[in-house]
């Protein structure tokens, strides 16, 4: 104020610096993330096959791509596992949270146990389902090992089941996860409220399903797109468990992708399934981006 | 029997003694006020009464019915909560009407109650929003307005005003008495807060550590308290609690009093409650209204003012006797400036008398 030069200093570091400390990890986005995701979606227009080659070929990609049936199933299949995944896990959490909501003693050891397995990675649970399913291996065997020779449960080998077993292993991983979230959002809940729903002679179900469960709301969407792109991107869990197979029976179009980008050497239709998978994200992520953006400024 | 009946309830968490043997009765139409400090299980009491905990041992009757083994939704009873519990995706006409459609309520009958319920407490233009857009005192308008549709025979409030603002509450106490002089149904309400209690309550029931300490009429809880605790909590500014000895002089049962000033004997008029207690420490208890300022010196001590506290109509006047603070509720005409000497006479014909050691009231 009373030394200008001085000010003058102060404003410019006020100006540049934040600048200056974001400007790497800026430009590495701008180069790392975006740049490849422009780079690979130059490449989906190219043909592509080994080595990137840099010739503008049209959608020539994308037509080979719809007309793979290994895509098809590799797309049915999310749908079949991100439904089930995302139903079986939510539904599966929220009765965990309720039920851990009920003033229960070591609650606390409990949380921590059905939390646990969100501290696996995919692969290890992969690998630990897929021994615990191998009919030769687990269950099935130690059910034969126990006298009940006619049971048999081979959905990991058995083409039209084996997407299913991912189902099982992503629910059984996740499901922790989504009852930690709704426990939090239960315990915001004032607890006179189920008091006065109680003298209003509401019986416990009722009381969650007409009072509860629609205050949380915002917990259940949160939940739904941690669970959503956890769906999409899944890779390694299918990878570890089932290797896309048998066959090609389990296929997701992440591991489509890898097998086509990396080791087929179709680099132009792996692109062009990366871009798909991107604007699947795209069309369920910005849409909620939006609505939550706008929310915040109403708010 | 009455509308309320309480007998010998008690309420044990383990080792731990919440309500020690509680005794209330009261009559059709009275409002029933449970008044203590936070701790003192009147909260678990309300609990008790609305059935959503149950006693350790003892009785609660309700409208001549022993409820012990009723669940809340058949006592007959609507509850007001100090958050109001309203149901937070429902608006306003769902949320009083949920409680009618449990209970199998026709729809015609319930759109007539609500609209009854919303003209008598003035809140038509609200029954289509949420409560997350109204504001406090509206939400508890509504909140009533649910306990109301259900028309009990016995109403709780668990300290319904305590989350709105000093003057909004004011507001809300009046038109609480209102509307229980328009109904005359029986309500129990909770409360810490003093004023409400004496403002609102037919019958007082003060309580402390599981223990009801007096249970009476507001004038007789505020006059004749039955121990220290008692009259300290009731009362703002609270009563004046004077260490004295008591002695006889000159034939006559008193205590004396000693200002910075001056010491003085004040013969006690309640001198035949206290024949027994001669040479004993008691604790004169003295209401900041129950001093005078006078001229002449007759039995008044020239105090010295440490402090005064304006609130407009009185001034509260700070001093020493028996070398504790002492106040008193002057008329600001009276009242001088710190530093000043005042010549307060207090009135002993209205003073009660604790035993030091025990906290009982002599006289």
């Amino acid at each position: 104020m009373s030394n200008p030069t001085q000010s003058a200093h102060y404003g410019f570091a006020e100006r540049w610096l934040p600048r200056l400390v974001l400007a790497p990890s800026f430009l590495l986005t701008i180069f790392f993330v975006y740049g490849f995701i422009a780079w690979n979606g130059y490449l989906s227009f190219t043909s592509s096959r080994l080595l990137p080659n840099f010739e503008w070929a049209g959608i020539v990609q994308y037509q080979a791509l719809f007309a793979s049936e290994r895509w098809w199933v590799a797309v049915k299949n999310l749908f079949i596992f991100g439904g089930l995944f995302i139903g079986g896990a939510m539904a599966v959490g929220i009765f965990l949270a309720i039920l851990l909501d009920q003033k229960i003693r070591a609650e606390g050891a409990l949380r921590t146990i059905y939390l646990y397995p969100m501290a696996l990675s995919f692969i290890v649970t992969g690998t630990a389902w897929k021994w615990m399913l191998n009919p030769g291996l687990g269950l099935e065997k130690l059910m034969h090992d126990w006298g009940f020779a006619n049971f048999t449960f081979d959905w990991l080998v058995n083409t039209d089941m084996s997407i299913y077993t991912v189902v099982i292993a992503a629910m059984w991983q996740s499901s922790g996860f989504v009852m930690a979230l709704f426990l939090a959002g239960l315990r915001g809940i004032d607890e006179s409220i189920i008091k006065a729903a109680q003298i209003d002679g509401a019986s416990l179900p009722r009381i969650y399903w007409k009072i509860i469960l629609p205050a949380l709301r915002p917990v259940f969407f949160s939940t739904l797109m941690i669970l959503c792109h956890i769906a999409i991107k899944s890779f390694d869990l299918v990878m570890a468990l089932t290797g896309g197979g048998p066959g090609f029976a389990s296929d997701v179009p992440a591991t489509f992708m890898y097998s086509m980008a990396f080791t087929r050497g179709q680099t132009g239709l792996g692109a062009a399934s990366a871009t798909m998978m991107l604007m699947t994200v795209a069309a369920i992520v910005v849409p909620y981006l939006y609505s939550e953006l706008r929310g915040n400024r109403n708010a | 029997m009455g509308a309320l009946a309480i007998k010998n309830v008690t309420k044990n968490f383990g080792d731990t003694h919440i309500l020690k043997g509680i005794d209330i009765e009261i009559e059709s139409g009275q409002f029933l006020i449970l008044v203590g400090p936070s701790g003192c299980g009147k909260s678990t009491l309300m609990n008790i009464i609305a059935g959503l905990e149950s006693p350790s041992t003892g009785e609660v009757h309700i409208g001549g019915r022993m409820v012990n083994n009723v669940a809340p939704k058949d006592r007959d009873i609507a509850m007001v909560f100090q958050s109001y519990a309203l149901y937070p995706t429902m608006n306003v006409r769902q949320n009083i009407a949920f409680g009618m459609e449990t209970r199998g309520v026709p729809k015609k009958e319930q759109d007539e109650i609500i609209a009854r319920v919303a003209k008598m407490l003035q809140m038509d233009h609200l029954l289509d929003r949420k409560p997350s857009q109204l504001s406090g005192g509206q939400r508890q308008r509504v909140a009533m307005g649910r306990a109301l549709a259900r028309d009990p025979i016995l109403f709780l409030f668990d300290e319904p005003l305590s989350n709105l603002d000093a003057k909004l509450r004011v507001e809300m106490r009046t038109e609480i008495k209102q509307l229980h002089h328009r109904l005359k149904t029986t309500i129990v309400y909770v409360t810490h807060d003093q004023i409400e209690a004496m403002t609102l309550g037919d019958k007082i029931a003060v309580m402390k550590d599981g223990v009801i300490q007096q249970f009476g009429s507001p004038q007789d809880i505020y006059e004749q308290p039955a121990n220290l605790f008692v009259a300290s909590f009731i009362g703002s500014p609270s009563m004046n609690f004077i260490p004295c000895h008591l002695a006889e002089q000159n034939g006559a049962l008193g205590v004396s009093l000693q200002s910075e000033g001056e010491a003085r004997f004040i013969a006690l008029p309640q001198a035949a409650k206290l024949v027994g207690a001669v040479g004993k420490k008691v604790i004169l208890g003295i209401r900041p209204e129950q001093f005078d300022v006078v001229i002449d010196s007759g039995d008044s001590l020239a105090c010295k003012v440490h402090l005064t506290e304006p609130t407009g109509p009185d001034t509260m006047v700070l001093t020493q006797l028996n070398g504790v603070e002492v106040c008193a509720r002057l008329h600001p005409r009276d009242a001088k400036g710190p530093g000043e000497t005042v010549r307060l006479q207090p009135d002993v014909s209205k003073a009660v008398l604790f035993d030091a050691e025990t906290e009982a009231r002599l006289a």
